[in-house]
Formats: structure tokens, sequence, C-alpha cells
């Protein structure tokens, strides 16, 4: 999977924002989008959102969890445990790299905000790397990890599996095998 | 997403090999050590050591895996096969020592197939050629995975030399990964580019011949 089609299931989240203009209720396919009344908050998906941004027509509000403390509160705990902490959003890498490229202005500390998401990622990702060696090295058959969101799954998706079935192609070696005729092509 | 208009073969790793797989095509150029139990008439000329008109029994000569695979019976009347230097003893205890250290390009670049091939000739290491075999797998595979993953824009070729071809598949594909994140991550995942064969090609602009 492409880091390009995660990022478009991210915008499925729904996000806050301050529209400036009004409209009427509209019927989507997907769901119903409430009256737009200027300066009132209202809840759409993103991609909605970062589409009106751009013709600045609104004003995005960050998600509560985008806020300098409660990142660094998130950072120490992942810091701590060596299982994945909980994360307040399935999709806050794609999301805070969607929201702090287009409406930058609206979100306090940007700078901040995406130096410690990328600590939180860089962590994770070690953890996940070290669980990936542990199966290997242990040759288990199965593995339980809580917590993991799509975009860290992606990036070693690929690798681990094909890993996984030379370990496999490796291991059968081991087991005796019938005579096999000698090949006949 | 990448799809590719040639889909290449993947090798059969393990004890059955692709037909049509390239990769296994050239493991099974690779020579072994075999000693002949039979006479071979008037076959001298395929060994180059000696000038003798037919090849005696019980000479010691190499044989490309591909042939020594085909002449090989169970009963063992016409060849029998020798473990290469790698698989041997000796070199089983470097392996269970520390596997990280070899490099397993040297020792013939084929190490894991060459190996899961050789079970195929009964010798009586087989059980353990095999378990070496998959333990240094397992040991390699953290130092595979660590230069995969960390290397973005850096010049690869000094931590692939020591790699085996299929540890390579593997750093490959890890690095491919690795990319696809790092551009992600810059935006530049929707970048348009030139193709480089149009680049390469240099095709004769309008603008330029207007100019």
């Amino acid at each position: 999977m492409d880091p390009s089609e995660v990022e478009f299931l991210a915008e499925k989240e729904m996000v806050t924002i301050v529209p400036n203009f009004s409209l009427d209720k509209i019927y989507l396919i997907g769901g119903d989008l409430g009256p737009f009344n200027p300066g009132l908050p209202v809840d759409v998906p993103v991609w909605l959102a970062l589409n009106l941004k751009q013709r600045q027509k609104c004003r995005i509000v960050p998600p509560e969890w985008m806020d300098v403390e409660r990142l660094e509160d998130i950072r120490d705990k992942e810091r701590k445990e060596e299982t994945f902490a909980h994360i307040p959003s399935p999709y806050y890498m794609e999301l805070t790299k969607l929201l702090l490229n287009h409406a930058s202005d609206n979100i306090p500390k940007a700078d901040e905000i995406r130096t410690l998401v990328k600590d939180i990622w860089d962590t994770r990702v070690a953890k996940l790397r070290l669980s990936a060696d542990s199966f290997i090295t242990l040759q288990e058959a199965h593995a339980k990890l809580d917590n993991l969101t799509l975009m860290e799954i992606n990036t070693t998706r690929t690798f681990l599996l094909d890993s996984l079935n030379y370990m496999y192609k490796l291991r059968t070696n081991m087991q005796p095998r019938s005579d096999a005729k000698s090949q006949d092509y | 997403m990448e799809t590719q208009s040639y889909m290449p073969v993947p090798p059969g790793v393990g004890m059955e090999e692709n037909f049509l797989s390239l990769d296994d095509i050239l493991l099974s150029h690779e020579r072994l050590p075999c000693r002949t139990e039979s006479a071979f008439p008037r076959l001298g000329f395929l060994e180059k050591s000696s000038d003798n008109r037919d090849i005696p029994e019980g000479t010691k000569m190499e044989m490309p895996l591909w042939l020594a695979k085909g002449l090989y019976e169970r009963t063992r009347r016409v060849l029998s096969v020798e473990l290469p230097k790698v698989y041997r003893e000796g070199w089983r205890t470097v392996f269970s020592a520390d596997p990280t250290v070899v490099d397993l390009h040297k020792m013939g670049p084929y190490y894991y197939g060459l190996g899961s091939q050789l079970l195929h000739f009964h010798n009586p290491e087989n059980a353990e050629i095999a378990q070496t075999v998959l333990q240094t797998f397992i040991g390699r595979f953290r130092r595979t995975m660590d230069s995969a993953q960390n290397a973005y824009n850096e010049d690869t070729s000094a931590l692939v030399e020591p790699l085996d071809s299929l540890e390579r598949v593997l750093f490959k594909v890890g690095q491919n990964g690795l990319n696809a994140f790092q551009r992600w991550e810059m935006g530049r995942a929707s970048h348009l580019t030139a193709s480089s064969l149009v680049v390469n090609y240099r095709k004769r602009k309008i603008t330029d011949l207007q100019a």
C-alpha cells in the first residue's frame, strides 16, 4: 500500500471548522453535513475542511489532541512503556502532516507540534522494529500488537512479510520429506 | 501504487527452484565439488585438469549444480557430492558463533539458495546444514533490517556488499518502503516527474526547435 493511499483513508476523519459562508444542510452519500453558518463551528471530514481552507472559506480548529502539552505527555508515556501507548487518533501522522501543511496559521505552535509528533513516530517505529526482530529471532508463529496505526504498519509491511516467507521456506527445509522423484522437465 | 508491467518470477526459496526464475537459473550455475562413482567414457573433455579421453571412476571434479542434480540418484551409482567449504563443520561453527561478520557475498552469492539445494543430495549432515542456514538468516535479519530502514539518500553500496542475494532482495524491499514514506512525508508523493526514458531519449522539443 502506498503512503498516499493511507493518507486518502485518513481524510475521512472528522475535524471541526468555523466557516465564513452559509449553506444549507448537504446530503452526501457518506452522510449529511450540517448547515453551515458563518462563525458557528461544524464537524466536517478532513477532505472537505482542506478544500474549504484552500478556498479561504473557513478556519480549521485543531483537534484537541494537537496540543503541545498533550503531545508531550504522550511522548513521555511512549518512551517509558515497552508496548505501544494509546494514541488519540489512528491517523495522527497523516492528520499532522495535512493540517500543518495547509492550515498552520490556525494551529498554535505548529513547529513544536511537528517535532513532537516526529518524536512520537520515531519512538513507535523503533519499538515496532524491536518487536519484529524478536518475532523473527524467537521464530514465533503469532504476535499481537495493540495500538498500532495503519501508517506504521504500512512502512514495514512488505519487508516483514517477505522475511517471514523466506524464513518459513528455510524452515520447511528441515522437515524430512519423502524422497522426491527427479525433476522431469 | 507502483504497478509493474514486468513482474519478475521470484526465486523459489527452499528446496524447490522456480523454473522460470532468473535468480534460480544463476544459482544453479554454482559449482560443487563431486566425485564420480562410475566412469564416463569419452567425456574427458569436461575435465580440464587431465587429458584422458574418458573420465575414470573416482575422479574428483567440479560440476555445476544443474548437472549434479540431474545426475544424482539415490542409489548413488553415478555421482557423490561433497559439501562446499562454506557448509562444512568449520564454517558452521563460525556461523553459529556470529553470523553477522561473515561476508556472504564473497562466500558464494547464493548461500541460502545453494544451502537449500544441497539438501537434495542425501548427505548425512543435511539436518545440521538446514539448521545452520536457518539460524544464519535469523541472525543476520536484524542487521539487514537496520541497514535497509535507516539508509535514506545515502550511498548504500557499502551496506549491500556483504549481503547474500536473498538478503539483497529484502534490503531493496525495505528501502522501497522507506523511500516511499519519506517521499510522502516531504510532499513529493504526487509530484509529477518526467519519466527517465523520455529524459534520456532526448527528444527534440518544439520549443528548442523554434528558438
